[in-house]
């Protein structure tokens, strides 16, 4: 597992507690696993995501990651109704893996609030949270 | 609290579903704050085969009809891997705990994992060993023991599972962990007598210790209840 000095977190996200990244454009959410995320995790082999259409209450399951042997639950930082997933992760889901902030998102949402972005994390609280 | 000691529960024989049920209820208390040491349950099952979050009934060899018949129960959880079969004889250990408090990657996890039942079986003077294509110990191209976890909001639950004394019958009724022409074996039929399991569950409690750098404290399952509800 890298030192947390050698990861990469944008500082242009918003970050959850439970590693997710969010970055709103326009209307829209993109949300994924940080970079922590995918190296605590380890080669990602299956990507279990929604479907376009359903909606998700803040906090709930909205897919899993499996690497080797486990599995990883994924919770959406945000309420709302998923407009579009990321169909590349089904045959390559190391993408997850090699860019988590780019090829690698999950999922775009249409937010049921906006404001709920204020309460995710900047860069540095996330990284005061991770070093505990 | 980093060096509070993790909670080390031997359950008696505990029904799948029961017991999985205690791992669900460990992990939501665990992940709301309410029960800060890690705690690891080992136990052994009934008759049972469970089938990972992304697994199929294709690796079933045998009719679901069959399976009534001998009421043997088939359960879908949310780890990760394939079909596998517990019975009495096979020792198996579900470690609940904060892999990220613990620094310990998912990799890091099922390594240790491997290193314990590996160290386990050489307290036996069996030679087990990893398989670079698959998960989990061997001996030679049969499997020793078996790796299938799953984390929720940081805590890990479900675990690892090592053949020591159980009947490989109901093995054969499937294809472990997807993988076809896999056969299984146990530490009783490569030692070519039976090994004790109070002997064994002492062993793993040691490699446990070790291998995860960590203090145990031994807790009865009611002294874990109580702990559970304070």
């Amino acid at each position: 597992m890298k030192e947390i000095s050698e990861l990469n977190f944008p500082d242009d996200l918003k970050y959850a507690g439970n590693h997710e990244w969010s970055k709103l454009d326009n209307d829209e959410v993109t949300i994924g696993i940080c970079d922590y995320a995918q190296d605590q995790l380890g080669d990602v082999v299956f990507v279990e995501l929604p479907q376009v259409g359903d909606t998700f209450d803040k906090g709930q399951e909205f897919g899993t990651v499996e690497s080797v042997k486990a599995v990883s639950e994924l919770f959406i930082p945000l309420s709302g109704e998923v407009t579009g997933v990321n169909e590349n992760l089904e045959d390559t889901p190391e993408l997850v893996n090699n860019e988590p902030y780019t090829g690698g998102w999950m999922i775009k949402i249409k937010p049921a609030d906006v404001s709920e972005m204020d309460g995710l994390m900047m860069k540095d609280a996330y990284l005061d949270m991770l070093k505990g | 609290m980093e060096n509070s000691p993790c909670l080390y529960v031997e359950l008696p024989l505990t029904g799948y579903r029961e017991a999985w049920k205690l791992q669900q209820e460990i992990v939501r208390l665990k992940s709301e704050g309410l029960l800060k040491p890690d705690v690891i349950l080992v136990l052994e099952h009934p008759p049972v085969y469970t089938l990972g979050r992304n697994g199929g009934l294709e690796n079933l060899c045998v009719s679901k009809a069959l399976l009534e018949k001998e009421a043997i129960d088939l359960v879908q959880v949310e780890r990760g891997g394939d079909i596998t079969y517990h019975g009495p004889g096979q020792l198996v250990a579900y470690p609940l705990m904060d892999i990220q408090r613990a620094r310990l990657s998912v990799t890091d996890l099922v390594s240790a994992l491997e290193e314990i039942m590996l160290k386990t079986a050489a307290a036996f003077d069996i030679e087990a060993g990893r398989n670079p294509l698959n998960r989990g110990v061997w001996i030679g191209a049969a499997k020793l023991g078996s790796i299938g976890i799953a984390i929720r909001k940081g805590i890990s639950f479900h675990g690892m599972a090592l053949n020591v004394n159980l009947d490989l019958t109901h093995f054969t009724w499937i294809n472990p962990c997807g993988l076809q022409k896999v056969s299984m074996t146990s530490l009783k039929e490569t030692a070519g007598q039976t090994i004790p399991m109070p002997a064994v569950r002492q062993a793993i409690k040691q490699n446990i210790e070790t291998v995860l750098n960590i203090q145990l404290e031994q807790l009865g399952p009611e002294a874990l209840d109580l702990r559970m509800r304070s």
